[in-house]
């Protein structure tokens, strides 16, 4: 069957999670994704997860390789003339942009949307920032933690009464959902640009889509904004009881029940997690076990379609839903620095041996980071 | 789009069909993919039972005493009450679906059947991958957190694990059905047959914390909540909370705007070494926030590009000067609500409110 987005193009600037897993679902659905690193500028997950010092180090980071399989990876200087006439001319055969640079970065190499829709009006650019492209605050910095703090999640995450709670750096929940709604948006503009032959800039703020997550109680402190909101710890409005539980075995389980069992935490204290949880089904309230990380990855049935496998054995990645009940099969690992930046070049924009030669020689093209030291 | 106020979605019709019978949690997942292409401009038409959905009477309330939740999830639809126990109701509905382009629904609902079969492309939110073989497992948007790992990652790790705020396993559901019928529609409109889409919470909150499956995957542990020992902590201020958030690359920076002294010591040179030492560090840099607001602090580390994060409620969001610039928070009636959080050519979507209960 023919996939959603078979014979979209997108040209990818995705870093790290945000920018980059908005393009790794357009990829999962069909499309041709070609991402943009640089020698001198790595996707920061490259560094990030460095297992080692051995020469490859960059090719090796399990975030990276989690995040950025079924794409093809070109190395192009964005900040060399040359490196940005290439990336223009290459924007003339894509449909699509995704990046997550700060702001203004794209703009000062003349490769934003102002400039790459002029040689392509259908280009659909999503531009994914933490506090969007206006306003006061659009050139702030800030790491997905910062966003749980400042969107409201943090304020209504945390122990009975205590302080506040971010989701953490091995979460950074605010990351991980603005792809979810992004590849979407992308979805619904490349219609449109289909259409009508006009592309369109799209803002997002990942700030503006964690509170979103949270609208029902910006809605309820409008109405209200003398409502106190206090941490409940795992309390929840319209339920009657709901915590989690520390079993016999030392794990703890979490519960949500529509009356109060006051004997719950010693009915829970008496058993294995597997026996409370299997008896407190039977008396059908729902109940779980707190998985972990090796959890998830033990358990096939559990993980459903969101793991996958590269053709090297590698777990990656796999799909947050399934289509037509299946998930995905990965096509290819995730690129090597520069990997298939000839594969492109010569096939898309049918530059000869002379030219490729040229690129590398001025060290717009390259297969290794001049980074440094990391 | 071709004029000031057409939407994008507007030649699309979608079925969104609340059943009885489906936890409160999949209902919401349900509804969010639904407003967003509502808001979008889609024909959005809420089936609900003939006492109307379940959420109209779930938390939190406006002074009207509506509910907000409602409110929020069902902006911008129509709505029509049938009783889907009946041949009449069944019989309406499936009229409606073989004009529709899509029809949402859940995996418990008695009309499931009819969905997966219809020439509308059934997008179906359930609880659990197809895998665990759950369909009836009582579940709530809390146990599917536990199970995806994510309560693991969140609170001191010899406390129990917590919740994130709100109610993020159905909303992020609600986000990926979102793209699965965008996916499905673009597919439609290109002359193709659409591929089916079928998303579990379970499944979209395991996704979700994907970095405790690759941690556990490349070190053999899971990663989890670490609190107190964490690199990232909140630390109190004179008029609230701060989280202290930096990378590798920002320590210097963040040195530079505490400027004590002690923070040059070599032990905290490294990031192993600071994470050894986290307790004397976070003793060292405490005082520095204690006399100092939200914005004073936020100020001067932006000035340094240090990305600390003030943390701000719901209610002090309708003050905050980034969204009224951009005019994020939308008049709701009488109240004001975010609106889609994207702008398309700089042009936002403002949503209608929700429809009444209507036979």
């Amino acid at each position: 069957m023919t996939r959603p987005l078979s014979g979209i193009r997108v040209l990818d600037f995705g870093l790290l999670t945000a920018g980059a897993n908005t393009s790794a679902m357009l990829a999962d659905l069909g499309a041709d994704v070609i991402k943009i690193e640089a020698g001198a500028y790595l996707d920061p997950f490259r560094v990030v997860g460095k297992p080692d010092s051995n020469d490859g180090w960059w090719n090796r980071s399990p975030q990276f390789r989690f995040t950025n399989r079924n794409k093809r990876g070109v190395a192009l200087n964005l900040k060399d003339k040359e490196g940005q006439r290439v990336i223009r001319e290459l924007a003339q055969h894509c449909d699509v942009v995704v990046e997550n640079f700060r702001r203004g970065v794209l703009d000062r190499a003349g490769l934003g949307y102002k400039e790459l829709s002029a040689v392509n009006p259908r280009i659909v650019f999503a531009a994914i920032s933490s506090q969007g492209d206006t306003g006061p605050e659009r050139m702030n910095m800030s790491f997905g933690s910062t966003l749980d703090a400042t969107s409201g999640i943090a304020s209504l995450t945390g122990y009975e009464g205590e302080e506040p709670r971010i989701s953490g750096m091995d979460v950074n929940y605010p990351d991980q959902i603005v792809s979810l709604f992004a590849a979407g948006m992308v979805i619904t503009a490349v219609m449109e640009a289909r259409r009508t032959g006009k592309g369109c800039f799209l803002d997002f703020s990942q700030r503006e889509v964690a509170s979103f997550m949270l609208g029902e109680e910006i809605l309820a402190a409008s109405a209200d904004p003398g409502r106190a909101r206090t941490r409940q710890g795992n309390a929840q409005d319209g339920v009657a009881q709901q915590d989690t539980y520390k079993c016999k075995d030392g794990r703890w389980i979490a519960v949500s029940a529509s009356i109060e069992h006051p004997d719950l935490a010693a009915f829970c204290a008496g058993r294995t997690s597997s026996e409370a949880v299997a008896e407190l089904l039977f008396r059908n309230i729902a109940a779980a076990p707190c998985n972990d990380g090796a959890d998830l990855i033990k358990d096939m049935a559990l993980a459903g379609v969101t793991l996958a496998r590269e053709a090297g054995g590698g777990l990656v990645k796999g799909l947050p839903y399934r289509l037509d009940g299946k998930g995905i099969a990965i096509e290819r690992a995730a690129p090597d620095l520069g990997q298939h930046t000839e594969e492109v070049l010569r096939s898309i924009l049918g530059y000869n041996d002379a030219r490729m030669k040229a690129l590398a020689d001025a060290g717009v093209t390259s297969t290794v980071p001049t980074v440094g030291e990391v | 789009m071709d004029s000031a106020d057409a939407r994008p979605l507007q030649r699309f019709t979608v079925i969104e069909v609340n059943d009885t019978s489906a936890p409160l949690c999949l209902r919401l997942a349900t509804s969010l993919a639904g407003k967003i292409a509502a808001d979008l401009g889609a024909d959005v038409l809420k089936i609900e039972p003939p006492g109307g959905d379940p959420v109209r009477r779930a938390p939190p309330f406006l002074p009207t005493g509506e509910s907000a939740l409602f409110q929020f999830l069902n902006t911008s639809k129509r709505s029509l009450a049938l009783d889907l126990a009946s041949d009449g109701g069944r019989n309406a509905l499936s009229d409606l679906l073989a004009k529709a382009d899509a029809v949402l629904f859940e995996e418990p609902a008695s009309i499931a059947a009819m969905a997966r079969g219809a020439r509308a492309t059934p997008i179906e939110i359930a609880a659990f991958p197809v895998e665990m073989a759950a369909r009836r497992r009582p579940v709530s948007g809390f146990t599917v957190l536990a199970l995806a790992g994510l309560l693991h990652m969140v609170g001191e790790p010899e406390r129990k694990p917590l919740r994130l705020g709100g109610h993020q396993a159905s909303y992020a559901a609600g986000l990926t059905a979102f793209t699965g019928l965008a996916a499905a529609l673009a597919a439609r409109d290109a002359g193709r047959t659409a591929q089916s889409v079928r998303v579990s919470l379970v499944e979209v909150m395991q996704w979700v914390n994907w970095k405790a499956a690759s941690g556990a995957d490349a070190a053999g542990v899971s990663p989890g909540r670490e609190g107190k020992l964490s690199e990232f902590q909140i630390l109190p201020c004179r008029d609230g909370h701060v989280a202290v958030v930096y990378t590798v690359t920002q320590w210097p920076a963040l040195r530079a705007l505490i400027a004590d002294p002690r923070l040059d010591e070599p032990r905290f040179a490294t990031r192993a070494g600071r994470r050894q030492h986290i307790a004397d560090l976070y003793a060292i840099i405490t005082p520095w926030f204690t006399d100092k607001t939200r914005a004073e602090i936020q100020s001067s580390a932006q000035a340094k590009g240090v990305p600390f994060g003030p943390i701000f409620s719901p209610a002090e969001l309708l003050e905050a000067e980034q969204y009224a610039a951009r005019g994020f928070l939308a008049k709701l009636g009488d109240w004001r609500v975010p609106q889609l959080p994207v702008q398309w050519n700089g042009r936002s979507f403002a949503p209608r409110p929700a429809p009444e209960l209507a036979s």
